[in-house]
């Protein structure tokens, strides 16, 4: 059994993803994602989903060749997509269990 | 190795400049970057327009690349002339080691970050760590509130005698309280083996509720639509209603619409601090056949009543 981490330090995540931390603070400043808790930068612990967004926009800022403003409208775009995906997903469930007992009746 | 036509991959003509090239990989790594774009089949193009771009857009390899390409075609022409099978297959295999050579020795200098293209000279040095790996969870609404450990199977790259190779792996974990649908869970050091004396990668779970048949999720919240009878709605009733740690007596107030929600405090997922709630939402279902003393209760109800459900559309003009 390893050990389960549902938290990481800024510190952490730079040896991790192998980025500096000024990198890292340039994330944060954008608003690509914050930090859950931790006033100074060296006090902030990430939530891992921002973890994942955030490997997402270091790799879109190297594969891509864009700047950060450009990044974080495209992180925000995708986290929007991502919410309404699942939004949809559920209501689609909910809309399922409310209609489809109900046969089609034809109108003559 | 086979030997690709990189210009080809990124749809530039051999003399592009390197304006061109770049403007080429732009549209192509915007079209086919795995974090944009979820289509089966994306990452691989994305990865083939990427190696290229990486060859193409330094101009010493490039040169080399040329060089190579030039030798390749010649190879194939002459060859295909020839028709000399054995000498062919001989001429070819030189070929594609000479290629693979060069691909070694162009992306050396790569680092083995994880996730996507690596060796950025702004990045700090941690060529030899493991690389993470990120695994879809697919979990049973009753395994989030229950105490058991839930077997994974996953595969992730590793070197294996100088060669990148993929392993598998299995484990089990235990899902920590508080994580639902969409919830992340990391295991330190289960990724992909680092090289020597470097750590191991780390494995993130992405965790995906099962669809259930009675449930849904929201969040911490659970959601179940509950088939009532007309004449419950109408009434008020008392229903056995099922929650995930068991049935309780739920009381249907009278005048309840179908669609109204209700709301059940503590009887959804549980959190860090506390539980969700579970929300009741009532379904009037008339029944599929009606004997005839039934259909005459309901003419007397008709006859009685003068409540017409359609007054919105009149108000509206309808």
């Amino acid at each position: 059994m390893s050990d389960i981490v549902l938290k990481v330090s800024l510190q952490e995540l730079c040896v991790q993803e192998g980025i500096t931390e000024t990198m890292l603070i340039e994330v944060v400043e954008h608003g690509i994602v914050e930090p859950y808790e931790g006033q100074d930068s060296d006090e902030w612990m990430f939530e891992l989903s921002s973890v994942h967004w955030m490997k997402k926009a270091i790799r879109l800022y190297h594969d891509l060749d864009i700047d950060w403003v450009s990044i974080a409208i495209v992180i925000d775009l995708l986290k929007q997509k991502d919410a309404l995906l699942r939004e949809n997903e559920c209501l689609k469930k909910q809309l399922e269990r409310f209609v489809s007992d109900t046969a089609d009746i034809r109108w003559k | 190795m086979e030997f690709k036509d990189y210009y080809k991959l990124l749809g530039v003509k051999p003399d592009a400049d390197a304006k061109a090239i770049k403007t080429a990989y732009r549209k192509l790594a915007r079209q086919y970057h795995p974090d944009v774009n979820s289509d089966d089949g994306a990452e691989d193009k994305f990865k083939e327009v990427a190696e290229a771009y990486e060859v193409l857009k330094n101009a010493e390899r490039r040169a080399e690349y040329d060089e190579l390409r030039r030798y390749g075609g010649r190879q194939q022409g002459f060859d295909q002339g020839h028709g000399r099978q054995g000498r062919q297959s001989s001429g070819n295999g030189q070929f594609e080691d000479d290629f693979a050579d060069f691909f070694r020795s162009a992306f050396s200098h790569r680092g083995d970050r994880s996730g996507g293209f690596q060796g950025y000279s702004d990045f700090q040095q941690s060529a030899a760590r493991g690389q993470d790996v990120e695994v879809e969870l697919p979990v049973f609404l009753e395994d989030i509130i229950a105490d058991v450990q839930k077997p994974i199977e996953y595969r992730m790259p590793a070197f294996v005698n100088g060669q990148v190779t993929e392993v598998k792996k299995s484990l089990k974990v235990k899902i920590p309280k508080g994580v639902s649908d969409g919830g992340r869970v990391r295991l330190k050091g289960q990724g992909a083996p680092g090289q020597g004396d470097a750590p191991n990668g780390d494995l993130y779970l992405h965790i995906r509720i099962v669809p259930h048949p009675i449930f849904d999720v929201e969040g911490h919240n659970l959601l179940i639509t509950v088939p009532i009878a007309p004449w419950e709605a109408a009434l008020g009733a008392k229903v056995n209603l099922p929650t995930l740690t068991g049935k309780i007596s739920l009381t249907v107030p009278p005048n309840s619409q179908s669609g109204q929600k209700m709301r059940i405090k503590g009887k959804g997922l549980p959190m860090k601090n506390g539980v969700g709630d579970l929300y009741v939402i009532f379904k009037i279902v008339i029944p599929a056949q009606t004997n005839e003393a039934s259909k005459a209760l309901w003419q007397s109800l008709s006859d009685l009543s003068a409540f017409d459900p359609r007054t919105e559309w009149e108000k509206n003009n309808v």
